[in-house]
């Protein structure tokens, strides 16, 4: 997380485990209303927040099942606009979601669509921005999601 | 999160989603509703409760639907006026696959044809 946000951070660890991914939402509606993010873009992190954590779980190997995860959230205020930010980092194996192409054609037909593989794309539409780093044996995702400040 | 389904008549069937579909969610509905897309019925899926829609959930949509047409079926999507989902939808392009409706009885003209 930003050390310039304006606002206290709001963190929680969680398991990586499906049934936490719940608490996790909870959580994140209830910071991101308290810093008066509107619903629309509480919406967008929920969307990042649950897959970004699906991906740990399914992806991540045991490394990451075996680890807890842990979140950040804050909101910075600038001219005009306010930005949000989420760090989800968790122990599993290296893997950077800014740098996968999720941009592919869509498939023409039901018969091409698969069903796996829209989480990254869903990450990808429902962000402004992606940064991730690797250190220490642990992903640290940062999602970003900015707004205009009528204020 | 819940999910409930009516037999309108041998050739339609509805499957009412509602509540949140995230990955728990999406887990705890997709058995129920794999069983219930193993149809040669026209089936419609009635979208306009559900308040969240993730990757998973879609994937169940997808496996239904290739499901009900593997059958000789159709698979249709109602949305309503549900903004969150219809964004969702069309940001991954599923809209273009499976046949999505904000008319309902659209839907199950287009399911029946």
């Amino acid at each position: 997380m930003s050390p310039s946000a304006d606002q206290p951070l709001a963190a929680l660890t969680i398991r990586a485990d499906i049934r936490d991914a719940r608490r996790a939402s909870s959580w994140l509606e209830s910071a991101a209303l308290a810093e008066n993010v509107p619903p629309e873009q509480v919406v967008r992190l929920d969307h990042c927040l649950d897959e970004a954590l699906a991906n740990v779980i399914r992806h991540g190997g045991p490394a990451a099942l075996s680890s807890a995860v842990h979140l950040q959230f804050g909101v910075r205020r600038s001219a005009g606009a306010r930005t949000a930010e989420l760090s989800v980092s968790d122990g599993g194996v290296a893997f950077d979601p800014s740098t996968h192409d999720v941009f592919a054609p869509h498939p023409t037909s039901l018969a091409d669509a698969m069903p796996g593989g829209l989480g990254l794309r869903l990450i990808r539409h429902c962000s402004d921005n992606l940064s991730y780093r690797h250190s220490q044996g642990r992903n640290h995702l940062t999602i970003t999601v900015s707004w205009v400040d009528p204020a | 999160m819940a999910i409930r389904f009516e037999d309108v008549n041998e050739d339609l069937r509805r499957i009412v989603l509602s509540g949140r579909l995230d990955t728990a969610g999406s887990d705890e509905i997709a058995r129920q509703f794999a069983e219930l897309t193993q149809s040669a019925k026209g089936v419609v899926v009635y979208l306009s409760e559900v308040r969240f829609l993730s990757s998973m959930a879609i994937g169940v949509l997808i496996k239904g639907a290739k499901s009900v047409q593997a059958m000789g079926g159709r698979l249709a999507l109602h949305v309503a006026e549900n903004e969150v989902i219809i964004r969702t939808l069309e940001s991954t392009g599923i809209d273009g696959l499976i046949p999505t409706f904000r008319d309902a009885l659209d839907a199950e003209r287009a399911v029946l044809k």
